[in-house]
């Protein structure tokens, strides 16, 4: 037992201590919060973006409908003390107005400019040019303030005062998304999609990135012959537990320190998202229980355990990087089909295709968790999907642990399938 | 204290295509050095690794200390040199050799201590450098091969294994590692080598076994194997003239077994009941001017020829059996 907390803390503390782990630990957060802020920042150009404001209202109807609109442009924007600029045109010298509009768009100092007029005031017409005359959205924002302007104006003609008015138009709706599962609401879709993706995304990274280091360790060790000097104070079966638990503390390390400052910036993300200009999106992290959290961490521990002893059978059997490339590459293929998978997992939770992949070993310790935070799953499903796991873990380690204590000892060629398998029935 | 350090008993290892070790016994008398001796090939690292518990025999027994060698407390007292030797490239000095300590029950302050001592004998420590702060791939070869000694050493086993503990070192180390040997004899550890080089096993070793194709062929103390196994040589100087009457004195087979001509100088290995003094006579009636006539011991490396030579023409020059190493025995 001492030596094997000998071995699990050379691997963890070297580890930890390398560049390698601080830069990766730093730079995570900050590529899962892109993960997350990057597609809010694009959800927000669904709503209108800034270009609205930067725009040019050509007035020509003379009662001061261009200043109402400018206000209602501006109306719903958090950012204050911009609003688009009104040019009172007389009817005649709208043409002229316009090309000058033009240049001005097209020096890229506006982004576009509204046209309104008598026509606009009867609510027949009104025209827009601009360089984002093709965002849905901005055109929408300004299509829709134009409307409450003219009923405001309308409103007033009837002799409407201001505050009433105002209380008649203002309507700031608020539309939220709930999606709906056989155990009842489940807080925002989005977000539950973002939170799958990020966990099955963080599992996926963890294994490959885990996977390797565990195999080059094992190589160096093999190369170096330092194997040879432990293999004579400890059993090998002892050696590759130490490896696997030290490195898989490494990568919980890692995950902890991700998973918290992830949230911590996720709870500022308000500030954070308005340097970006996105308006802070409206949703709440999704509920995570005790159970479904140690449930994520069983997955990981088993699923890490499934493919680094896997890897480590890998390094044992090569000498050198290049070829344990090479024959690390099934291995590597098996887990990039199941990243494939991770997309349409998402999109249908409770298709065949996701409840296949989250009972077989190979893919379950990715494609379950998504499932789980994208959707219900019965409790037969995850306990059938644990005890396959569980198996399949049973069975690399077996496999693993025999093709790596003759492995080590094993210099020169690279061994063929059929060597391998003569090893495996070697008794030791 | 038990009688033998090692005491192995008929133990076999197969491997797919060959056998690497054959039905073979020997015992290792503790406090003594001894050596393990064969070409490549002969099994002595597949030896060295079931002795150490690495693999497990197929068949056969193996006892240290009295105890069976897979008894989790024996390894403690064991200390291991592999022939191709090699550390962590990039971890501390310091770190590598606790971690090593750690794997042998040496912790914390009892194995800082015991650091110190070996890298401050071992000059890896000085007022001016301590290498022990640095990487290991820092360090160059020279001192590589001195924290691995010192890996080796540090739990004081009392058993210590070295598989060809003189391959690769510099002049500098070897003696050392010499050094080391006959200090370890001194305070009543055993020493185990594998070598194919007989100089360093005849100087050193008080026993050995020499082993070809997996099997031992033959193993006693150095002074009982040489009168066993030694013929009665003698070595003949001749001065420049009279030699022509030697040639068919050499021939004549009542009297001479096998010579060996270097020009002047001559090995002669004497006929099985021949007398020397008839031989010097006859010399000296030849008329050659005798400078040396000496009775001499075989030295273990005619030994080796004699008994393993018919397949080896020169001892770790080439494997027998075409040199390809199949499976397990990697490198002896």
């Amino acid at each position: 037992m001492a030596k094997l907390w000998a071995i699990i803390k050379r691997e963890y503390l070297e580890r930890v201590r390398s560049k390698w782990f601080m830069i990766a630990t730093f730079f995570g957060p900050i590529f899962f919060a892109a993960i997350i802020i990057v597609p809010a920042w694009m959800a927000s150009k669904s709503k209108a973006t800034s270009d609205v404001y930067n725009t040019t209202i050509l007035d020509a109807t003379d009662t001061g409908f261009g200043h109402r609109l400018a206000v209602n442009i501006a109306g719903d924007s958090t950012i204050s003390g911009r609003m688009p600029t009104v040019l009172l045109v007389a009817p005649s010298a709208l043409t002229e107005a316009e090309s000058t509009a033009t240049r001005e768009v097209m020096r890229k100092e506006r982004t576009g400019y509204v046209v309104v007029d008598q026509q606009t005031l009867a609510g027949e017409s009104a025209r827009y040019a601009g360089t984002n005359a093709t965002s849905i959205a901005d055109m929408t924002q300004i299509k829709n303030a134009i409307r409450q302007t003219i009923l405001a104006t309308r409103l007033q003609n009837v002799g409407l005062d201001n505050e009433k008015m105002k209380e008649i138009t203002f309507i700031p709706l608020d539309f939220t998304t709930e999606r709906i599962t056989e155990r009842g609401r489940a807080g925002s879709g989005m977000a539950s999609v973002l939170f799958g993706f990020s966990i099955g995304f963080l599992l996926y990274l963890s294994i490959v990135i885990y996977g390797q280091t565990i195999m080059s360790g094992v190589l160096e060790e093999k190369t170096t012959r330092v194997a040879e000097v432990v293999m004579s104070s400890v059993p090998t079966d002892t050696l590759l537990a130490g490896k696997v638990l030290g490195v898989g503390a490494v990568g919980l390390t890692q995950q902890i320190l991700w998973i918290a400052t992830t949230y911590v910036l996720l709870k500022l993300r308000a500030p954070i998202m308005a340097r970006f200009g996105a308006p802070t999106m409206n949703f709440s992290l999704p509920d995570i229980s005790l159970g479904a959290g140690v449930l994520f961490l069983l997955f990981f521990l088993l699923g890490f355990i499934f493919y680094s002893s896997l890897y480590a059978a890998v390094g044992s059997s090569v000498n050198s990087e290049s070829e344990a490339r090479q024959a690390a590459s099934p291995l590597m293929i098996v887990i990039v089909s199941t990243g494939v998978f991770i997309q349409p997992v998402l999109l249908n939770p409770t298709g065949t295709t996701a409840r296949v992949l989250s009972l077989v070993p190979i893919s379950s310790p990715i494609i379950m968790p998504i499932r789980m935070a994208v959707t219900g799953v019965p409790p037969l499903e995850l306990a059938a999907s644990l005890g396959f796991l569980a198996l399949g873990c049973a069975a690399a380690l077996w496999l693993a642990s025999r093709i790596y204590r003759v492995g080590l000892l094993m210099y020169g060629k690279r061994p063929t399938m059929k060597e391998m398998a003569r090893w495996v029935s070697y008794a030791r | 204290m038990t009688e033998y350090a090692i005491d192995i008993v008929n133990v076999t290892k197969r491997y797919a295509e060959h056998t690497a070790v054959r039905d073979l016994t020997l015992r290792v008398p503790t406090g003594s050095v001894y050596g393990l001796l064969g070409p490549n090939g002969a099994g002595k690292t597949t030896t060295i690794r079931m002795i150490l518990n690495i693999i497990a025999p197929d068949s056969g027994m193996i006892h240290i200390f009295g105890r069976p060698s897979n008894d989790p407390k024996i390894t403690e007292r064991l200390g291991y040199l592999p022939e191709e030797r090699g550390l962590y490239r990039k971890m501390q000095v310091r770190r590598v050799l606790k971690f090593l300590a750690e794997l042998k029950g040496v912790k914390g302050k009892d194995a800082d201590r015991r650091i110190d001592e070996w890298l401050e004998r071992l000059s890896l420590k000085t007022p001016e450098k301590d290498w022990g702060l640095s990487k290991i791939d820092e360090l160059s070869r020279g001192m590589q091969q001195k924290v691995q000694f010192i890996g080796t050493l540090l739990h004081d086993p009392d058993l210590v294994i070295l598989d060809e503990p003189f391959s690769g070192l510099d002049p500098i180390n070897a003696q050392a590692l010499k050094d080391t040997v006959v200090e370890l004899k001194k305070r009543g550890k055993t020493v185990i080598f594998s070598t194919h080089l007989m100089d360093n096993a005849e100087r050193l070793c008080d026993s050995v076994c020499i082993i070809a194709r997996g099997e031992k062929v033959l193993d006693g103390t150095v002074t009982g194997v040489k009168e066993q196994h030694g013929q009665r040589n003698i070595a003949l100087a001749l001065d420049g003239d009279g030699m022509e009457g030697i040639a068919s004195i050499l021939r004549d087979s009542s009297l001479v077994k096998r010579a060996d001509d270097s020009n002047r100088f001559f090995e002669i290995e004497l006929a099985p009941g021949a007398d020397p003094q008839v031989l010097l006579r006859r010399i000296v009636e030849s008329g050659a001017a005798v400078q040396r006539f000496e009775m001499i011991q075989p030295s273990l490396l005619e030994i080796f020829l004699k008994k393993v030579g018919t397949s080896v023409r020169e001892p770790g020059a080439e494997a027998w059996s075409g040199g390809v190493e199949e499976g397990m025995t990697g490198h002896g």
